[in-house]
């Protein structure tokens, strides 16, 4: 049901996150395409991929070691999953036979390691069933070489079939070019042929007797692969600080949220990114502030959040209650397609519609970002409030970020960007007098505080907008009759 | 009985080396015949051969004769790497599969044999020069003393030293009815492939860095710059006043890319002209000389160590020259040893 397009999962840094992953087999990376939100139904499968992150936490300074040998063996193998189920339907050839006892041999070494590991991490729902049984059929001397061959031993018909054929050989290596080199070579092909057709019963009777085998083989390639996301997910819950998530039945309360993908942008220009808290309940919660204000970002590190917690991720937070919702919509200007031939305030319309469309009878998150921005700012706030009015009567929580008036008074909270706020904006000035207009706006980017504060009953007119203006040295003469205006 | 200089034998001639490719001027020209015969003496010398081969012989049916080509035969302990639908259904061995490559072809990925009977087989392996540099360092892996690499028609170029350390060229009265036509062209390939490869490390520096440079680049006086297009290489190298030291075609340097080039009054003397290797070369042996004749040095970034030219003397196409004219001939045109692949043994 979250089904966000991929210029949204781009935007809002869910596409950072999957390509972070690294996953070390390609049962792993196969994992990683195939992630997708959980429904709220479906609760029980989340909390216990989310509690296998915990285990791996915990207790991987203990099994370093381990892990990072069984890791390596992750990392040789191959992906092998059509040649297991191809051997439930038909007879297996040599190449996919010699696949199959490759992963056995594999999976044997694993075995010692995933319960080394297993002793300390107690990992949910995640096993490696012991398959020698089946690594016996492929290698019944027990040679336990990775190479595949139909071992003489196998039928009499094969021993006496190679042993003919060998003699030939032999006297054909000694003789010359002539009529009887070609008759004894007519002689070995028509032996190779029925050595072919022996292999071939051969080969049926060893896939017959893999077949019981196979869906333990598909079991342990699902538990490897759960496993190789598992450690993935915990290396990038430590790099951004992660959290396992409390689920609620409504409301949400996130501390210190991170963006990945801003705050290393930000890392790479030498800058911090500041973390956003945010609480919301059902209903419509408006942030205000001005431009510049970092009211986007805070709009999709909530966005980004809530969707790592669906797909099984650790929020990159402090602390993180969330509920679980059926759905989640964003609506964007900067995503709707112009290409589609509408306006952008057109198109942002038709996304909205839809979203209305879909609402009765699920539990939906919806983040607008600047809503009808893109028509005159009178006509935009009356729709922008009636807008509010409705989202905040329905079951959805709802998040807007607009510039509008007298919006938030239509939600049930209202927070707004720090920004300047408890800045002494005449020190700054004097600072930024000496600075050129590009350096100007660089230092007060590096002076404005993207975090957000909760507003309390009716809101005062933040005023960074005049004071961004004051700090770029607008015309003192102008400056006073903006003022004045603030005031009617 | 007056003493002749011995030729020295194609096992001779390879035998200081550990990977070796066998390229052909054209189909019939004996490269059969010649993988045949190292693979027979690499047997009797217990040398543990490996066998692949770069892309495949886009048919396998006989030009001439219309029949289906033989496979190569191999004797038991061989190791061999081609394409898995070809093991499956064209390959008489005995076998035992070492390992799966993930190389891909359109005849399945490649597969690692070993051979645990005499038999016949059919190559065909990877097309990439980084592909077939991994495949051979595997195939040292499994214990190849020695890797054969067939260069399948028309690829001649891949061979550079990075894939193979030496290279066989076979020519031979299948490639033109004409035997000065064929010694002639026989002798301006050799002379292309083994080109010398370039000592400037500024150029392959930058080359290196730019790994999917198309354009032409001009070195000399300052950073390299890259001629924008619609700007004729003449002009820029008019206006560069003599600084510019050498010249380098990403893509490829043709007869048409020379021509307004060989026809303006641009100051080539002195200048060096480089190409990734010889493959990007599509020049006609007059444009190549008038090049050469205008002070211009052409230089590779990777060329071919070619140790010997075969001649077939007997055409497929039902003639033949006298071999001894056709080996005395070559012998003065080409710097390398010239060997007669019917009379090559040991």
């Amino acid at each position: 049901m979250m089904e966000l397009t991929f210029a949204q999962k781009e935007n809002i840094g869910f596409q950072y996150i999957l390509d972070s992953l690294h996953p070390n087999s390609p049962y792993g990376g196969e994992r990683v395409r195939e992630l997708r939100p959980f429904t709220p139904e479906e609760k029980p499968e989340l909390q216990r991929q989310l509690g296998n992150i915990r285990r791996v936490l915990a207790g991987e300074e203990q099994c370093r070691k381990t892990l990072n040998q069984l890791l390596r063996v992750f990392m040789s193998l191959k992906m092998i999953r059509p040649t297991a189920v191809k051997c439930l339907e038909t007879t297996l050839n040599e190449i996919e036979l010699f696949e199959l006892k490759r992963f056995l041999l594999k999976s044997q070494e694993m075995l010692p390691l995933f319960r080394e590991l297993q002793a300390v991490f107690c990992l949910e729902g995640i096993t490696l069933e012991d398959t020698e049984e089946a690594l016996n059929i492929l290698d019944p001397e027990g040679n336990r070489v990775a190479t595949f061959y139909i071992a003489d031993g196998y039928s009499q018909t094969l021993r006496t079939l190679r042993k003919e054929k060998r003699e030939l050989e032999e006297r054909l290596r000694r003789l010359p070019q002539g009529e009887e080199k070609e008759t004894l070579q007519a002689q070995r092909a028509r032996i190779a042929a029925e050595e072919e057709l022996e292999e071939g019963k051969i080969r049926q009777a060893l896939t017959q007797a893999l077949r019981p085998h196979i869906h333990k083989v598909l079991h342990n390639m699902a538990s490897i692969a759960d496993l190789d996301l598992t450690v993935e997910k915990a290396r990038l819950a430590r790099k951004y600080g992660g959290t396992e998530p409390v689920f609620t039945e409504g409301r949400l309360s996130m501390e210190n949220m991170v963006s990945p993908r801003i705050a290393d942008l930000l890392t790479e220009r030498g800058k911090t990114f500041t973390p956003v808290s945010i609480t919301l309940e059902k209903g419509a919660t408006v942030i205000t502030g001005a431009n510049m204000g970092g009211k986007s970002v805070a709009l999709k590190t909530i966005a980004l959040n809530i969707l790592l917690t669906h797909c099984g991720f650790f929020p990159f937070a402090t602390s993180a209650a969330l509920p679980l919702f059926d759905a989640m919509y964003i609506i964007s200007e900067d995503l709707e397609s112009v290409d589609r031939g509408l306006s952008s305030f057109g198109g942002e319309m038709v996304r909205f519609n839809q979203v209305v469309e879909r609402l009765p009878g699920q539990f939906a998150f919806i983040l607008l970002d600047e809503f009808a921005r893109g028509t005159n700012p009178d006509e935009g706030a009356a729709i922008v409030q009636a807008v509010t009015g409705y989202l905040n009567r329905q079951n959805a929580i709802t998040v807007l970020a607009t510039h509008y008036d007298n919006v938030a008074t239509f939600g049930n909270a209202h927070y707004q960007v720090i920004g300047l706020k408890a800045l002494d904006v005449d020190a700054l000035r004097r600072e930024i007098a000496a600075l050129d207009g590009h350096a100007g706006v660089e230092r007060i980017s590096r002076h404005m505080n993207y975090g957000l504060y909760r507003v309390e009953g009716k809101q005062d007119c933040p005023r960074d907008a005049l004071n961004i203006c004051r700090l770029l040295g607008m015309k003192q003469e102008i400056l006073d009759m903006v003022e004045k205006n603030y005031n009617i | 009985m007056t003493e002749v200089p011995m030729t020295p034998t194609l096992t001779q001639l390879i035998a200081p080396y550990h990977s070796v490719s066998i390229i052909g001027m054209c189909k019939n020209a004996g490269k059969t015949t010649v993988l045949n015969r190292l693979i027979e003496e690499a047997a009797q010398n217990g040398r543990l051969l490996a066998l692949t081969s770069i892309g495949r012989d886009g048919e396998d049916k006989d030009l001439v004769t219309g029949t289906r080509k033989p496979g190569i035969a191999i004797p038991e302990g061989t190791l061999v790497a081609t394409a898995s639908d070809l093991i499956l259904s064209h390959c008489d061995v005995t076998r035992e599969i070492l390992d799966t490559t993930g190389i891909s072809t359109p005849m399945g990925q490649v597969v690692i044999l070993r051979a645990r009977s005499d038999g016949n087989i059919q190559l065909a392996g990877p097309s990439i020069t980084a592909q077939l540099a991994r495949l051979r360092e595997d195939l040292f892996r499994f214990g190849a003393d020695l890797v054969l690499i067939d260069g399948a028609l028309s690829r001649k170029t891949l061979c550079s030293r990075k894939v193979t350390e030496a290279t066989i060229l076979c020519t031979g009265a299948s490639y033109h009815k004409n035997i000065h036509t064929v010694v002639e062209d026989t002798a301006y390939h050799c002379q292309l492939l083994t080109l010398p490869e370039t000592e400037d490390e500024a150029v392959r520096a930058w080359v290196q860095s730019m790994a999917d440079f198309r354009g032409v680049a001009i070195f000399g006086g300052g950073e390299p710059r890259i001629l924008p297009a619609g700007v004729e290489l003449s002009e820029a190298l008019r206006r560069s006043g003599g600084e510019a030291r050498a010249v380098f075609f990403g893509g490829a340097l043709s007869d048409f890319v020379l021509k307004p080039l060989l026809m303006s009054v641009a100051p080539l003397k002195g200048l060096t002209f480089l190409v990734r290797d010889s493959s990007k070369l599509l020049l006609k042996q007059d444009s190549f000389e008038k090049l050469l004749r205008r002070g211009v040095e052409l230089r590779v970034l990777d060329n071919v160590n070619l140790v010997a030219v075969t001649v077939n003397p007997f055409s497929a196409y039902g003639f033949h020259f006298s071999k001894d004219e056709l080996m005395e001939r070559m012998a003065e045109r080409v710097n390398l040893p010239v060997i007669n692949v019917m009379e090559d043994k040991t």
